[in-house]
């Protein structure tokens, strides 16, 4: 013990700036395990066995990611602490950005029409519908404020250029695909299929510009 | 254009994270303006010749020689 307490002494280790990618290894390691109990409760519905209540699988998920997540920012608690208020604004909106698709992806997904797919125009109940627009617009209106406010001049210019790329991305194939439509050349405008493609557009660009 | 940021900042040992976190700025950013890829706004700019005590000319160089007199 002595040894050691002498050799801590002479060569002091720095302790290492948190890595970001833990939290994002989180979310998505939560996410996969979500989708986890959605597949084994389909493959069991399928081949008549009793599934579990759709709630437990992600309920489940989602304590698991609370708890590492807690333990990440208990172990860097002294570096999230010397952060300037600007950044920590700015992983505060990020995260809660990130929490608000996820929920909202979560919903989606487990109640009855989660089995045809994240995007689909399934039915749903007027409860969730409302709840999950109140969400949306609220937590967004919240997040990109902060967002905003906090962002630097490199990702402002990133989140710009991302923003345009996706914008065209509707306003091109959007009118095409309805004038195709009006000549029965193709199926009805979709307008959740191109709200996808404008994100994922706006997704690599940003990206891209970030951290190219 | 050109900078000395790669150089000012080795002179003085510091990493990009220490000198993102001089100008309250993301890593990435240091990183963009070091590589050319990206050139800072004029607050950003004048943020980097106050912390290197140097006027902005001498950090960035547009290319250009001599005075432009308006001619």
């Amino acid at each position: 013990m002595a040894m050691k307490d002498m050799t801590m002494d002479i060569d002091p280790k720095p302790r290492r700036a948190p890595s970001m990618w833990v939290p994002v290894a989180i979310g998505l390691g939560t996410a996969m395990l979500a989708g986890g109990f959605a597949g084994y409760n389909q493959s069991a519905t399928e081949s008549g066995e009793a599934a579990i209540a759709p709630w437990v699988g992600p309920l489940f998920a989602v304590a698991l990611g609370g708890i590492a997540l807690a333990l990440y920012v208990r172990r860097h608690a002294d570096s999230f602490r010397s952060w300037s208020p600007r950044k920590r604004l700015y992983w505060i909106s990020v995260i809660l950005s990130g929490a608000l698709g996820f929920v909202t992806a979560l919903v989606l997904q487990t109640g009855p029409q989660g089995a045809d797919g994240l995007l689909s125009n399934s039915a749903m109940t007027p409860n969730i519908a409302i709840g999950l627009s109140l969400l949306w617009i609220v937590g967004l209106i919240v997040a990109l404020f902060l967002y905003h406010r906090t962002i630097d001049d490199h990702e402002r210019r990133a989140y710009h250029l991302g923003a345009l790329a996706g914008f065209y991305a509707f306003v091109m194939p959007c009118p095409v695909w309805w004038v195709l439509w009006r000549a029965d050349l193709a199926p009805p405008v979709d307008a959740m299929q191109l709200f996808a493609l404008s994100l994922i557009v706006n997704g690599i660009v940003y990206f891209w510009f970030k951290f190219r | 254009m050109n900078n000395q940021l790669k150089v000012l900042r080795a002179m003085r040992n510091w990493s990009q994270a220490e000198l993102a976190d001089r100008l309250d700025v993301s890593r990435q950013a240091v990183n963009a303006i070091e590589t050319g890829k990206y050139d800072p706004s004029l607050p950003l700019a004048f943020k980097l010749a106050r912390l290197f005590a140097m006027p902005i000319e001498e950090i960035f160089d547009d290319g250009h020689e001599g005075h432009d007199d308006g001619h």
